[in-house]
């Protein structure tokens, strides 16, 4: 392997790592806060995709779908969260199993609107250039999401330790039970931390069209790539979703490059690895195994 | 009086099931009918193995398509490479692949409880369907593996479809009757106190992790006869079949049918196959309708099918 080729591969890697941190902040914020295991993830993540996928046909415009998509579906979770979780609010298990069945309903009406078929977006007018890097072209569009996870980890770090909100969100991921009992409205932080959550899947969503194919099943891949980011890097914290995520995504380009049929076991040797030494996860505060 | 006349009503209604394909020949002449049944009966093997895990154990797996895809890969594999159709050579290889790789991924995931055993399931699930779709020189990858023979037993074959039927039924039965034996035993009650208090399980001084080991192992390698099944059936094995759309089905039909019950298993995965492949060919929506369902049934009644047929009933009586 040249030092180019790894170059290369290390930019791809970090790139996907960079869009798994924006699915699994998600993931591990509704986690940590609700102890719901939103199994819907993969499907929100999908339908933010597709949706990003008709905005642009139907105005040319990317940046508006990237606003607009993850805003209509937080929203979406806004009022599903009450709707459907609220009434079985403290049966984990349950909740993650209702989930599945959201799950199954936004990916057949995906399959219905958008058909099964591989789609593409092609990156927005600007970013769709590459540039050299160390004497080899890479696509901008890539460097593009780096830089764009890396603001939106320094932002949400930023609401987690410096606003009265992320005072919120650590007290009720902290003990969320206690937060009712000093006087906040926990059933409308639940709701609104749904909210969000989901918004960042659908972000992911967008931001991942125009690199990765969508097609039917990318819902339940990349499900279960943000699960295995949260459960190394640990659930519940800002740090864990970042340092599974900078794991996670080079072990997978990587992967793919040396190890071709066993890709996935590269990934999963690190879990596994992970699990059996440190069963909080990397940074962690949640015991996961025993 | 009264229980023996349970006892023989149970058992023509079995055997009136086992011979379906020999008294519906009239009015199925398409055998689809023959065909569904045959279907539900896999799957509901497959849904009785992870209700010991799910339902009496309270080990919520969502990765059982594992052991399924890893059952009828093995019994497919055995035939063609070993040149056999021996039905004790295809049956003891997919128990043997489907034990060892339930014990496999057993071990990395009975020490976590709950969410995150689920979670650990999935991710594992995950991993071999992954290898399945991949290792084009062992499994066939994408294409899949096709051409797989059917079982003989001394001479006997079950070549054809309706006498494939009549073996599947046999084993639904023994599968079945199997679980009722598991769940009344010490080693059933000892299940159930670890779904009910795993903590004081363990105080009266049963090692917890090896229990819940070997149920997952058992039900891992009940789900592998339930694939071989399946791969006899299809002539023909997908790499979906080891895929988590399959172990999320699973667990739908044992919480729609009934989780910690005999039948509810059965009546779930006839339910769910009704719906995924019968509704599915009239109307476009068919996995709508059974996330609905699904939704409904978690919110309003967790019992499953089974549970509120039992309330009706009790009702009724009173």
């Amino acid at each position: 392997m040249t030092g180019e080729l790894v170059v290369q591969q290390a930019l791809n890697g970090i790139s996907f790592g960079a869009l798994l941190f924006v699915l699994a902040a998600g993931l591990s914020l509704i986690f940590g806060m609700m102890d719901v295991l939103n199994l819907a993830h993969g499907a929100f993540y999908m339908l933010g995709a597709y949706l990003a996928l008709a905005i642009v046909r139907a105005t040319g415009n990317f940046w508006l779908a990237l606003v607009v998509v993850p805003v209509a579906l937080g929203l979406l979770g806004r009022v599903l969260e009450p709707l459907l979780l609220r009434r079985i609010r403290g049966l984990h298990l349950q909740q993650a199993l209702l989930t599945i069945g959201v799950a199954l309903v936004i990916t057949d009406l995906i399959r219905i609107v958008f058909g099964g078929e591989l789609r593409t977006l092609p990156a927005p007018a600007g970013l769709d250039r590459s540039v050299d890097v160390l004497g080899n072209p890479y696509p901008v569009y890539r460097l593009f999401v780096i830089v764009f996870a890396a603001a939106l980890a320094a932002t949400l770090s930023f609401v987690y330790r410096r606003t009265r909100l992320g005072a919120l969100i650590r007290a009720g991921v902290g003990d969320a039970e206690m937060l009712g009992a000093l006087g906040v409205d926990t059933e409308r932080l639940f709701a609104n931390t749904y909210a969000v959550g989901v918004g960042l899947a659908a972000l992911a969503g967008v931001v991942a069209a125009p690199i990765l194919t969508l097609q039917p099943g990318a819902d339940e891949e990349m499900l279960i790539l943000s699960l295995v980011v949260v459960v190394v890097g640990g659930l519940g914290t800002l740090g864990g979703a970042i340092a599974g995520s900078l794991l996670i995504g080079p072990a997978d380009s990587f992967g793919k490059v040396f190890l071709e049929q066993f890709s996935l076991a590269l990934i999963f040797a690190v879990m596994a690895l992970v699990l059996l030494f440190r069963p909080t996860g990397l940074l962690g505060r949640i015991r996961i195994g025993r | 009086m009264k229980r023996y006349a349970a006892g023989a009503a149970l058992v023509a209604a079995a055997a009136a099931l086992a011979t379906f394909p020999l008294w519906s020949k009239g009015w199925d002449s398409s055998r689809y009918a023959t065909t569904v049944l045959e279907n539900i009966l896999i799957l509901a093997i497959f849904a009785m193995s992870l209700n010991l895990l799910v339902g009496y154990a309270g080990m919520p797996s969502l990765g059982h398509s594992a052991f399924f895809g890893a059952g009828a890969y093995a019994a497919g594999l055995a035939g063609q490479r070993l040149g056999t159709e021996n039905l004790f050579v295809g049956l003891a290889a997919a128990l043997v692949t489907a034990s060892l790789l339930a014990l496999v991924i057993g071990y990395l995931s009975v020490r976590a409880a709950g969410i995150f055993f689920l979670m650990l399931t999935l991710a594992f699930d995950q991993m071999v369907f992954a290898y399945a779709f991949k290792a084009t020189d062992v499994t066939g990858g994408a294409n899949g593996l096709s051409a797989i023979r059917r079982p003989e037993l001394f001479g006997l074959s079950f070549g054809s479809p309706d006498s494939l039927y009549v073996l599947t039924a046999l084993a639904f039965f023994l599968v079945g009757a199997l679980t009722w034996a598991i769940v009344r035993s010490s080693y059933g009650r000892a299940l159930v106190g670890l779904r009910e208090n795993e903590r004081r399980m363990r105080a009266l001084g049963y090692g917890t992790l090896t229990l819940r080991l070997s149920v997952f192992v058992l039900a891992g390698a009940l789900a592998g006869v339930a694939g071989a099944f399946h791969a006899w059936n299809q002539r023909f094995v997908a790499a979906q079949d080891a895929g988590i759309g399959l172990s999320i089905s699973g667990i739908i039909m044992v919480l729609l049918g009934g989780a910690g019950t005999l039948v509810g298993p059965v009546v779930g995965a006839a339910a769910v196959f009704l719906i995924q492949r019968v509704l599915d060919s009239y109307i476009p929506f068919a996995q709508t309708v059974l996330g609905l369902v699904f939704v409904a049934f978690v919110l309003g009644a967790r019992q499953g099918i089974v549970g509120v047929a039992r309330q009706a009933l009790a009702r009724a009586r009173s």
